[in-house]
């Protein structure tokens, strides 16, 4: 899967779960600061990215993801090693 | 003058015992009921551990009710609630029926009768599931099973604020005697384990993978837990009169919402102070009085960091000197129920002047810098003692409890 | 003693969404109970439940991201947000002023629980939804609104079956007797969904269409055979009657007094389940103090239950004597359906309607009531009463009686 369209896809989970614009949603936009969300959205846009992509991300790793490249680089890390996919 | 409010009798269900008497002696020798999940199969989980009560037959307590027409939020609360009673050394049939109430609170209810009916959805096999799921599901049921079980009719009600609902319950207690509307109070909470509250805390990531560490500085989260504890609450001059062992007075409680998160609490601890600020204000006592505190303490990261701001907010200098601990590094937590059975731990350390450990506490957590009892029970002078219980939802809730002086 | 109020009220029905307009339909004869469109009813007996059609909580709640709350929060966000505007208490005062929250309801969200664990059993644990697993205590409801609108006061969630939401009515008027609190939203909500309806429909409680002419649940009515199930929301704004008066609040009653009843043989033996009711009704009027004769109308808990039904009216009966006779009666659940956990909130914020408007919805369909009805023969339409109380009964099923006594506030 492309880079691009891992993105279009993230950022449509953060737009139907936080009720916001995917369009307006910046690449490198900062969960909490920039997108003002709570833990337990960024938790479930998470979740949903998981869910999607049938991929999953340990839960240290999922902690570490501040902004919206950090959940499309890290989901693409995931998806290219098939190892670490959905069992 | 305002009736004052005593606690004569203790009944609890927990992992490492049943009972006031092998509970107490379990929690001081700081044993731990956490153990490998074996009522479902965690397998597809990332965490395998629990603090299930196991082996526990309710049947041998209950002289009314079948055990197995009822839910195991409803066992384990049925049977508490005898406990309680014979440890008061009260005979339900002695008591005015009207005049008798059930107050307890809960986090799920029965959660376990919802995966029965899922099971059978998935499976297809709906038509399966009969007038049983009502029969048993609604989490009024649980002090409504109390009540059938013991004969009781007086007040009757689940005030299910989940993690906080045991003080929410024994608060409501107090209440209505005081109001003079009843000469006994059951009072306390239940919850049943269950693969959908594990699910939910894991899901979190809110599950330590091996140890419940409250206050540790390597503390990986929460263990999810089960049973019952369940108070009986009189009025003292009743309880007088009747020459009972009287534990602990009830001195008064404080509730407050944080608003402000559903599953995390508030970043500077202001729910949490003004609960117990509430509670002391009632019981007409400053912060330096109090001579113990009974955590909520979860293990998790963030819980066990604010709640040492909140209690250092309030206590100010005194918090160095107060000890704090949290028995859910052995009960795990027990959801509902855990406020319930710590504030029967609190009526026992103001008893017997005792106070339980928190125990696997290996390394101080820097900000985490207050007398926790590591891991050695302890003796100490408790005239006053302070339960705290924190929900999702922001429900915070704080009991103070006290020496009964005649 | 502190006297309270209630200065304002918020409903979200299957009969509008305003006291005034779900009062109108009740008194015109109108029902709520139709056909319902949520989830698929085939296969359940009946298919029929009083629903809040094309409820849309965003026009309540402004642009707000409602995706963490559930249908059963939704309702409860909707109905605090107009009894907080109704109430007048604006933003910047529950910024200055506690208010706090007392709810009732009876299962909260069933569907939420039952939906979370089977997502966890079709994907996997690992793929259970965070936001859903906030949602599935039972506090959940009240924790949403509590953030929505900053509540910060007293935050309390009672479950006692079909009374929970009089039962938190009382609750909340109590703690403001008591000192502990001066203003406090206190009602009920419950949703209607799959599984409570499957749920009520195996334990043979829902009415069974096609046995008479009619589906609707008809209270009191001899063919009577069953409930059905309905959903809202009902919040009232309760205060210390002096903290009212001093910000100048417009007050539409009092609670004069509130009691409660249990039944702990379940309704197995007839003689303590009717006391039990008897016991609430005698409560709330000592309480009130009042004595029965001056109790000018009620609102029933009536759902058409053959056995529910029966157990009120024998207790109505052994309260007031001869003087039930004379005291006019509705049973509003003949038009929104059994809503458990809202029914007894919304049957008292139609009893201020009754208080402010001296309409009494009637009871319609009911035709041939049960030999020992006690009361006065109701109307099918609403009736003019000139009251200056209203009794608002709550019966549950499983032992749970709770009774409320509004009236007019005489400043």
């Amino acid at each position: 899967m492309r880079t691009d369209e891992i993105r279009a896809a993230v950022k449509q989970s953060i737009a139907a779960i936080a009720n916001l614009d995917a369009g307006e949603i910046g690449d490198g936009a900062s969960y909490r600061e920039d997108l003002q969300l709570d833990s337990l959205t960024i938790l479930e846009i998470a979740v949903d990215a998981e869910y999607k992509f049938q991929v999953n991300i340990p839960d240290e790793e999922l902690s570490n993801i501040r902004t919206v490249d950090d959940t499309v680089r890290i989901v693409e890390r995931y998806l290219s090693e098939p190892a670490s996919a959905a069992a | 003058m305002r009736t004052r409010v005593v606690v004569t009798g203790i009944g609890v269900v927990t992992s490492v015992g049943a009972g006031r008497e092998q509970f107490w002696e379990s929690l001081l020798a700081g044993r731990c009921g956490v153990s490998l999940v074996e009522s479902f199969d965690t397998a597809a989980f990332g965490v395998h551990r629990g603090a299930e009560v196991k082996n526990f037959d309710a049947g041998a307590y209950l002289r009314r009710i079948d055990a197995s027409r009822i839910g195991r939020a409803s066992q384990f609360a049925a049977a508490a609630a005898r406990m309680a009673l014979a440890d008061a050394g009260v005979e339900p049939d002695s008591l005015d029926p009207l005049r008798a109430g059930v107050s307890m609170g809960t986090t799920s209810g029965e959660p376990l009768e919802v995966e029965r009916f899922n099971d059978a959805y998935v499976s297809k096999e709906l038509d399966g599931v009969g007038p049983e799921f009502m029969g048993r599901y609604p989490c009024h049921l649980i002090s409504a099973n109390v009540a059938e079980e013991l004969g009781f009719a007086g007040v009757n009600v689940m005030i299910p604020t989940a993690c906080a609902a045991g003080n929410y319950a024994v608060a409501h207690a107090f209440d209505v005697l005081r109001a003079g509307r009843a000469d006994l109070m059951l009072a306390g909470g239940s919850d049943a384990f269950s693969r959908i509250t594990y699910t939910g805390f894991a899901r979190l990531g809110a599950v330590a993978p091996e140890i419940c560490q409250p206050f540790d500085r390597n503390r990986k989260g929460m263990i999810p837990g089960e049973g019952a504890g369940v108070l009986v609450l009189e009025p003292l001059k009743r309880a007088a009169a009747r020459g009972a062992r009287i534990y602990a007075e009830v001195a008064g409680y404080g509730l407050s919402c944080d608003a402000h998160h559903m599953t995390a609490a508030h970043p500077e601890g202001d729910g949490a102070a003004r609960a117990m600020t509430r509670a002391l204000e009632e019981s007409g006592m400053r912060p330096e009085d109090v001579s113990y505190v009974s955590a909520h303490g979860t293990g998790t990261p963030t819980n066990d960091r604010l709640e040492t701001i909140a209690v250092k907010r309030l206590f100010r200098e005194h918090a160095y000197r107060v000890p704090v601990s949290s028995v859910k590094s052995m009960l795990g937590h027990t959801m509902g129920a855990a406020s319930a059975i710590e504030a029967a731990v609190c009526a026992l350390a103001v008893h017997t002047d005792r106070i339980p450990p928190t125990i696997n506490l290996e390394e101080p957590d820097p900000e985490c810098d207050l007398d926790y009892v590591p891991n050695r029970a302890r003796e100490h002078t408790v005239n006053v003692a302070m339960n705290n219980a924190y929900a999702f939802g922001g429900n915070n809730a704080s009991l103070v409890l006290k020496k009964c002086e005649v | 003693m502190r006297r309270v109020v209630i200065t304002g009220a918020g409903v979200v029905s299957s009969l509008g969404d305003t006291p005034a307009a779900m009062h109108a339909a009740l008194c015109e004869g109108r029902s709520g109970i139709r056909p319902v469109k949520l989830f698929d009813t085939t296969g359940l007996g009946c298919p029929l439940g009083g629903e809040v059609s094309d409820f849309d909580a965003q026009k309540y709640l402004g642009r707000r991201n409602l995706r963490p709350l559930d249908r059963t929060s939704r309702l409860v966000a909707s109905a605090a947000q107009l009894a907080l505007d109704a109430g007048g208490w604006t933003t910047e005062m529950r910024a200055s002023r506690e208010v706090g929250l007392v709810l009732g309801t009876m299962f909260c969200s069933v569907r939420t629980i039952a939906e979370f664990d089977r997502r966890a059993l079709e994907a996997g644990p690992g793929y259970a939804s965070p936001m859903d697993f906030a949602n599935t205590v039972i506090n959940a409801a009240a924790g949403q609104a509590a953030i929505m609108h900053g509540l910060r006061g007293v935050n309390t969630t009672v479950s006692t079956g079909l009374t929970s939401g009089l039962q938190a009515v009382a609750h909340a008027a109590e703690q403001i007797r008591a000192g502990r609190a001066d203003a406090l939203l206190a009602g009920g909500a419950e949703e209607l969904c799959f599984e409570s309806f499957y749920g009520f429909e195996r334990a043979g409680l829902l009415c069974r269409s096609g046995e008479h002419d009619r589906h609707h649940p008809v209270p009191f009515d001899a063919r009577r055979n069953g409930l059905t199930l309905g959903e809202g929301a009902a919040l009232l704004m309760l205060e210390d009657a002096a903290s009212a008066r001093e910000r100048g609040a417009r007050v539409l009653a009092e609670v004069r007094g509130a009691g409660g009843g249990y039944d702990c043989t379940r309704g197995r033996d007839e003689a303590k389940a009717v006391k039990a009711i008897a016991h609430s009704i005698h409560f709330a009027l000592y309480d009130a103090e009042m004595l029965p004769y001056e109790v000018e109308s009620m609102s029933a808990s009536a759902n058409g239950s053959p056995r529910g039904d029966s157990l009120e009216a024998h207790a109505v009966a052994q309260v007031f004597g001869d003087h039930a006779r004379r005291m006019p009666v509705t049973a509003i659940k003949s038009m929104l359906g059994e809503t458990l956990g809202a029914s007894g909130a919304l049957q008292t914020v139609d009893a201020l309607e009754t208080l402010r408007d001296c309409q009494l919805p009637g009871i319609p369909g009911l035709e041939d009531a049960e030999d020992d009805f006690p009361f006065a023969p109701p109307v099918a339409g609403g009736q003019g009463v000139d009251c200056v109380n209203v009794l608002v009964n709550s019966v549950g099923l499983d032992g749970h009686s709770c009774s409320l006594v509004v009236a007019r506030c005489d400043e």
